[in-house]
C-alpha cells in the first residue's frame, strides 16, 4: 500500500512555479489545475520536478518552472549537468484538473496545461511513462529519485496510489 | 510589489466592512452570533502559497468579481467539511453529523456563499461608490490548495504576486468555521486603491 505523509517526509516542497533538480525527495501538495512535471533518470538516480501553472511563457523568463514550455527545457538543462541524456530520461505528470467543472476556456487552465506539457515532451522526444491527469480532483505528489523513481499520488479522499 | 501602511490599512478597512456585512447575513441565517477576526491583507509570492493553504479537504465556493472595476478578482468562501455539515444541520434543524457531505449540503453551501458574498461585494462597492457583483457561484469539494490554484493561475498570469485578503468567521455556539478570501490581480488592487485614495482625499 502506497503511503503519503508529506509532513513526515523530509522532502523538498516545490511551490507554484518552482522547480528542483537533484537526488533529494521532492513533493508538491494540492495540485489543482497545475501540473507536476517529473523527469526521472534511472541510470543516474536523479530527477527533476516543476510545478507548472500555465501553458505558455509568452517571453517571460523570470520563473521557468511556471510555464510548460520553459519548465521542460529548464529541467532538461538541469539534468544535463548530472550527465543525463534525453535517451535515459522518462517523464511522468500529475495534475491538470478542472476543479470547478467549468467548460469555458477561462477557468479550464488544467486542460490547456496538460496539452502544453504533452506537446513540449513530444517536441523534445521525451518518453511519457505515466500520467495521472485531468478530472475534477486535487492531487498531492511525492517523488523520490533514489527509490527507483517511485512516485506516490494522494487524492483529496486520502486514497494513495503509486504512479 | 509592496503596500504602504496607509494602503494596507485602507484595504483592511474596506475588507472589514465587506466581511462585517457577510457575517451579519450568516448570523441571520444561522440565528446565532458570528465572531469575526481582524481581516488580513497580504501580498504573497505564488511559490509560497502552499505555506498559507494546505491540502486538507474543504468546501469552496468561488465567485468572480464583476462590475465597474478593471482587472480580475475572486471572492471565495471556504469551510472545513465538518463545519459545512454542521451549518446545514443548524439551518435545517438536523443533528446527524455522522454522514458524508451530500447534495443538500452542497446546495446550502452555494446558497449561503451567494448571500454572504453578495453582501460582501455590495458593502465594499457601496463604500467605493461603484457597482460590484458576484458571478454565478462555482463549488468545489476538494483540497483547499488545489481549488485555489486555478484562481491563482488567473490572477498571477503576468506577475508572481497575488493579493490575498482573508478573514475568518466563527459561530462558537455551533462550532462552524469559515473563511472569506479575496484574490486580486495587481491591476484590480491598483484600481481599488485609487478609488480608496479618492475617498480619503475627500475627507472621509
Amino acid at each position: 500500500m502506497a503511503e503519503f505523509r508529506p509532513i513526515d517526509v523530509n522532502a523538498r516542497f516545490i511551490g507554484i512555479g518552482e522547480y528542483y533538480v537533484g537526488g533529494d525527495a521532492m513533493t508538491t501538495i494540492g495540485l489543482g489545475s497545475c501540473i507536476a512535471l517529473i523527469l526521472h533518470d534511472e541510470r543516474h538516480g536523479v530527477g527533476a520536478m516543476a510545478h507548472v501553472m500555465l501553458p505558455e511563457s509568452k517571453g517571460q523568463t523570470d520563473r521557468p518552472g511556471k510555464y510548460a514550455d520553459t519548465a521542460l527545457v529548464t529541467l532538461l538543462e538541469g539534468l544535463g549537468a548530472f550527465g543525463s541524456r534525453n535517451g535515459s530520461i522518462r517523464a511522468k505528470m500529475v495534475g491538470g484538473a478542472n476543479m470547478f467543472g467549468f467548460n469555458d476556456n477561462n477557468l479550464n487552465i488544467g486542460e490547456r496545461n496538460i496539452e502544453a506539457v504533452h506537446n513540449a515532451l513530444k517536441e523534445k522526444r521525451i518518453f511519457l511513462d505515466a500520467e495521472d491527469v485531468g478530472g475534477k480532483v486535487g492531487r498531492s505528489v511525492i517523488y523520490n529519485p533514489k527509490a527507483g523513481g517511485e512516485i506516490v499520488v494522494r487524492r483529496a479522499d486520502g486514497v494513495c496510489a503509486e504512479l | 510589489m509592496k503596500l504602504t501602511e496607509i494602503q494596507a490599512d485602507a484595504l483592511g478597512e474596506l475588507g472589514n466592512i465587506g466581511a462585517a456585512h457577510a457575517a451579519t447575513t450568516l448570523s441571520q441565517m444561522l440565528m446565532s452570533n458570528i465572531e469575526m477576526d481582524v481581516p488580513a491583507v497580504d501580498i504573497i509570492d505564488i511559490a509560497q502559497f502552499y505555506k498559507c493553504v494546505g491540502d486538507e479537504k474543504v468546501a469552496l465556493v468561488v465567485f468572480r468579481i464583476k462590475g465597474e472595476v478593471e482587472g480580475e478578482g475572486f471572492v471565495v468562501v471556504t469551510m472545513p467539511l465538518a463545519s459545512a455539515i454542521r451549518m446545514t444541520n443548524t439551518m435545517l434543524g438536523m443533528d446527524d453529523m455522522d454522514r458524508e457531505i451530500n447534495e443538500m449540503d452542497q446546495s446550502a453551501i452555494i446558497e449561503i456563499g451567494n448571500i454572504m458574498v453578495s453582501a460582501f461585494l455590495d458593502a465594499t462597492a457601496g463604500l467605493l461608490g461603484i457597482v460590484m457583483l458576484p458571478s454565478p457561484p462555482a463549488l468545489c469539494i476538494d483540497m483547499a490548495h488545489a481549488g485555489m490554484e486555478a484562481l491563482i493561475a488567473e490572477v498571477a498570469m503576468e506577475t508572481n504576486d497575488v493579493v490575498i485578503f482573508r478573514t475568518n468567521l466563527t459561530s462558537g455556539e455551533h462550532a462552524i468555521d469559515g473563511t472569506i478570501l479575496m484574490f486580486l490581480t495587481p491591476e484590480m488592487l491598483g484600481n481599488l486603491l485609487s478609488l480608496l485614495e479618492a475617498l480619503t482625499s475627500q475627507g472621509m
